[in-house]
């Protein structure tokens, strides 16, 4: 370990990574899976960046739009660069990319995420989410279906009153005709008080 | 005398002092959950109290404000999810501390300093909001935007393993920050032609796709492990504790009250660079910084606290928002008949010293619902991972959604989510990425406006900091902290040329 | 044949929506806000929207969608269904979608519902300007070229249509633009003295000229306001303005085109019962807006003069994408 004195500050090899990135063991000696593609691929994104940020004005003026956007994108390249020189030197520290990286349980709520994101819009809140929350649950804590269905329920229902009936965020209704629902209870409310 | 009566009316009316308790209360919970804000709140509460008086509407309104800013340290410290921007420091240091089981330590410390920052921001207004308001008035486009390259320099404190590592994920959010119509000029930037590109990438669906959806999938690899339980019993932290963090909270407040005080800037920036300031007087914390140091939660919940008050202070001096919530509330108080602007103090002094009333009020309750029920928000981090998870990846996707009724939100925050679930994988810190999106318009708009008005020269740009006493303070700052507290260019000396790299 | 089907679709589809329309509104109303929380169009329609409310007796429940100044909400809004259950609650700026090219829809796709009320620009300076009305700005400017600071927002924006005016009256005018990113964070740089002249809506300026830390020049307006009854109006300064006043921003509530008429017409009843409450016009009439309140063709026509003159004068002072012409935006006067 070298020790510079301010070492605590820039914390290089001071272990204290873990707020921002529990998942990542530290101190870094070894190249994880995948991670000089990883490297390689951010510092090619940031090459495209500064492109496109010399296309949004070129070296028109120090007050252009694109000036700031260069100069970050630049920044981003060349810290891209060094990192992946540094990763590219690491030694490998072997182990398959889908057991360390990418586990059967992430892939598979990823796919559940992309799933629901395509439908979330056709198909409804509710009906989604319902869906959503019982197959992961399912999937993850493995208990019994009663269990699964509700506690998934029970916490949507409660997610659902929160934003959509106190905060009025307008999930899309997608086959559930929900404006005729609430308008409802809201006539049933009002008849009750008068 | 008059003064006092308004001061008092507050306490001496049952009904406002409940409006204030449970406008505190929801506050908390509104701040703890991720994409409810107190702006959206606080906008729904104006047509839900059109027909009302002004004073149970406003003592709502600074309920919840205040109940707010404090509830975002919540989520932060028990789930690694920040529940509103300004806690984003908060849980930096917060959930290592959850991590070990003292996540009632963390609350405790984090309730009590924050009830101190809000009565020195709350102080401040009272006593000295027209001086303080001259003040931030006369920064000048120049200053925001040292200020915000101040707030740049942040990186170092927040990048921990690899600066350089930092420095990439801090440009890439001030290019996040940029995407979109330019504002200002209406050119296109980083949209590569994509209309969806055109109004931007929402700053809060990146920040819950990085820290939401990417800390989810994060746990996803050891589902099966118990929950640590937390620890309860000592709540109140020890009066000994807080004695001996009262310098540093003193300071961290006033960094708050200033930057809450500055129209455009709130407690977010306030927080972070509360933390760094933290970060960089404290000699010998018991913990690192990011290993659970309780510096690191006193300093930004102080500064964001603090900040509330700060944001009152140009609102009530001359009508200009110090912030988004304020903005909400002279809307609202012009709704009610008032007329808020620089007369409003010499018109109506009353409403002033009502606001002040309140919010002491409202800071009273903020203790003691943040010391009570406790409980039962931990019970959260102790249930099943199994269950948590599922339910944080659909909170995220309802709050994303809900933060501008858009589904383009809900992808780009699972988007963002999936490449954070990589950059923490592989060791790139996150914290500078949202730091950039914060900064990146503050810098990029005043850098533009300070260039235009110095005519495009750089020699009188420069020329106009030099003669300035506030820009020279400011860039004399910003000179010492890049030259004595990132030490980034010994390290890039070591790192690249030491090995003989070219670098010409 | 296709025409008898076709026929016999919409005639389905007409049925359809009148028996809706009958006992409409049958569930809650949407209502999209152009702009952000705490904005002038947010205020006002968060004001205005609960006598409408009753009036109506049904629900409407509004959000802010932002971004693409304005442009999502009005695109959702015009993608949903005309049913009378979306509403768009929107300021003048669609008008210049097209010519500014951020979108090919602009309130020619949309029915009004009510005009509520249009805005006042003025020209203000800050307290330490060295000039106290419009002809000794004019002056300065020709004094000091290159000199003064001018505040403005993105084109199409009230200060660049106010602008706009100036120099096709003027001839361009040699000062600095200071960009920023709407009149309330303009008119704050103009009271710490980072900017100094800027064109600001009346309603936003109002309470700063009243305390002094903002100086009026020029009311952009052929008669004076009632707000602030001693400011000149820059017509009395300079007569060649006249023919460009009175213009101003507006806020109004719209529906798709294509939504029943008795939809249109219990929702316009609605809306101006609503706006004639007390409350509602006093709110307006402090923030310095002249209400408005009318609906059908007149609104259209108001539209139609606005979009006329207004794209005109953009184009004339060169900051259009494309010209009126291509979309049919006659010239006014021809």
């Amino acid at each position: 370990m070298t020790s510079t004195p301010t070492a605590s500050q820039t914390a290089s090899e001071a272990p204290d990574v873990a707020a921002v990135a529990p998942a990542a063991p530290r101190p870094q000696m070894k190249r994880k899976p995948g991670e000089a593609v990883f490297a390689l691929l951010v510092a090619l994104a940031s090459a495209g960046l500064m492109w496109s940020a010399y296309d949004i004005s070129g070296f028109e003026s120090l007050s252009a739009p694109g000036t700031v956007p260069m100069v970050t994108a630049f920044a981003m390249f060349v810290a891209a660069v060094i990192t992946a020189a540094q990763t590219l030197r690491l030694p490998a520290m072997g182990g398959s990319f889908l057991r360390e990286v990418l586990p059967l349980n992430v892939v598979l709520m990823a796919l559940l995420l992309l799933a629901y994101g395509f439908a979330l819009k056709p198909l409804g809140f509710l009906p989604t989410s319902a869906i959503f929350l019982i197959a992961a649950i399912k999937l993850l804590a493995k208990r019994s279906w009663g269990f699964t269905v509700l506690v998934s329920l029970a916490s949507l229902i409660g997610i659902y009153f929160v934003f959509r009936v106190v905060f009025t965020v307008l999930m899309p209704a997608g086959i559930v005709p929900e404006g005729e629902m609430i308008q409802f209870f809201r006539n049933l409310l009002s008849k009750g008080q008068s | 005398m008059e003064m006092l009566s308004a001061f008092f009316m507050v306490f001496t009316h049952p009904q406002l002092l409940m409006l204030v308790g449970l406008g505190t209360l929801a506050g908390v919970y509104v701040g703890a959950i991720p994409g409810l804000s107190v702006t959206m709140a606080v906008s729904i509460l104006i047509s839900f109290t059109f027909s009302w008086d002004v004073h149970p509407a406003i003592a709502l309104m600074i309920g919840i404000y205040m109940g707010g800013v404090y509830g975002g340290s919540r989520t932060a410290i028990l789930l690694n999810i920040p529940g509103a921007p300004s806690a984003i420091a908060t849980a930096m240091d917060g959930y290592p501390m959850a991590k070990r089981g003292e996540a009632g330590t963390a609350i405790g410390v984090t309730t009590v300093m924050s009830f101190f920052g809000g009565f020195i921001g709350i102080g401040v207004l009272a006593l000295a909001a027209p001086f303080v308001s001259d003040f931030a008035l006369g920064f000048q486009p120049r200053d925001y935007m040292l200020l915000a390259i101040l707030g740049i320099l942040l990186v170092g404190s927040l990048s921990g393993g690899s600066l350089v590592k930092g420095i990439f994920a801090g440009a890439f959010g001030i290019a996040l920050g940029a995407v979109g119509m330019d504002p200002l000029t209406f050119t296109e930037r980083f949209t590569f032609d994509l209309p969806v590109m055109r109004s931007g990438i929402s700053f809060i669906a990146v920040m819950i796709g990085m820290f939401g959806v990417s800390e989810a999938l994060a746990q996803l690899h050891h589902v099966d492990t118990v929950a640590v339980k937390q620890k309860i019993s000592r709540i109140v932290p020890s009066f000994g504790t807080i004695r001996k963090h009262l310098p540093l909270s003193l300071q961290t407040s006033t960094i708050g009250v200033i930057i809450g005080a500055l129209p455009g800037t709130g407690g977010d920036i306030a927080a972070l660079m509360a933390y760094d300031h933290a970060k960089r007087v404290t000699r010998n914390p018991e913990r690192e910084f990011g290993d659970g140091a309780i510096e690191g939660l006193v300093a930004p919940e102080t500064a964001n606290n603090a900040a509330v008050g700060g944001a009152f202070i140009p609102m009530m001096t001359l009508g200009i928002p110090g912030d988004a919530v304020t903005a909400i509330m002279i809307g609202a108080l012009f709704i009610h008949g008032l007329n808020p602007g620089p007369m409003l103090m010499v018109d109506q002094p009353d409403m002033f010293w009502f606001i002040v009333g309140s919010l002491v009020v409202a800071n009273f309750f903020m203790l003691i619902f943040g010391l009570t029920g406790i409980k039962i928000f931990t019970k959260i981090v102790e249930m099943p991972r199994a269950v948590l998870i599922p339910l944080i990846l659909l909170l995220s996707i309802v709050g994303a959604y809900a933060v501008n009724n858009s589904i383009t939100d809900v992808y780009w925050m699972l988007g963002f989510g999936v490449l954070g679930y990589f950059m923490r994988y592989y060791g790139y810190p996150l914290g500078p990425v949202i730091l950039g999106v914060i900064l990146s318009r503050l810098l990029d708009d005043n850098w533009r406006r300070a260039i235009i008005s110095a005519k495009g020269d750089f020699g009188l740009f420069m020329q106009g900091i030099v003669t300035s006493p506030l820009s020279l303070v400011l860039f004399i700052a910003v000179i010492f902290i890049f030259v004595n507290q990132t030490p980034l260019w010994p390290m890039i000396k070591r790192r690249v040329f030491g090995r003989g790299k070219a670098a010409e | 044949m296709k025409h008898l089907i076709l026929g016999a679709v919409s005639a389905l589809a007409l049925g359809v929506t009148g028996a809706v329309a009958q006992d409409y509104p049958t569930k809650e109303i949407q209502g999209i806000i152009q702009w952000g929380a705490g904005g002038s169009t947010d205020t006002v329609m968060r004001s205005v929207t609960p006598h409408a409310e009753e009036a109506l007796g049904g629900t409407i429940v509004m959000q802010n969608v932002t971004g693409g100044v304005g442009a999502i909400a009005l695109n959702q809004v015009a993608n949903g269904d005309a049913d009378g259950y979306t509403l768009m609650m929107g300021a003048e700026n669609p008008l210049l979608y097209k010519v500014m090219g951020l979108g090919d829809k602009d309130y020619n796709d949309f029915t009004p519902i009510n005009i509520l009320a249009r805005g006042t620009p003025i020209l203000v300076a800050g307290p330490d300007a060295p000039f106290d009305d419009y002809a000794g700005m004019m002056q300065f400017i020709a004094d000091n070229p290159g000199d003064l600071r001018f505040g403005s927002t993105g084109p199409g924006g009230l200060p660049s249509v106010v602008t706009a005016m100036i120099e096709s009256v003027e001839g361009d005018l040699d000062v600095i633009f200071v960009p920023y990113d709407g009149d309330g964070p303009a008119l704050t740089a103009l009271q710490g003295g980072a900017i100094d002249v800027m064109p600001a809506v009346l309603g936003a300026a109002v309470e700063g000229i009243r305390a002094g830390t903002m100086k009026p020049l020029a009311v952009f307006d052929n008669t004076a306001s009632s707000a602030l009854p001693d400011v000149p109006t820059i017509s009395s300064a300079q007569p060649d303005y006249e023919s460009l006043l009175p213009w101003g921003p507006f806020f109004g509530v719209f529906v798709k085109k294509g939504t029943p008429d008795d939809v249109v017409a219990k929702l316009s009843d609605a809306y101006a019962t609503g706006a004639e409450a007390e409350d509602f016009k006093a709110l307006m009439d402090g923030r310095g807006f002249t209400m408005m309140n009318i609906s059908g063709d007149e609104a259209s026509d108001f539209l139609t003069k606005w979009q006329e003159t207004t794209a005109w004068l953009m184009q004339d002072a060169g900051l259009t994408k494309t010209s009126p012409e291509e979309f049919g935006i006659a010239r006014p006067g021809e």
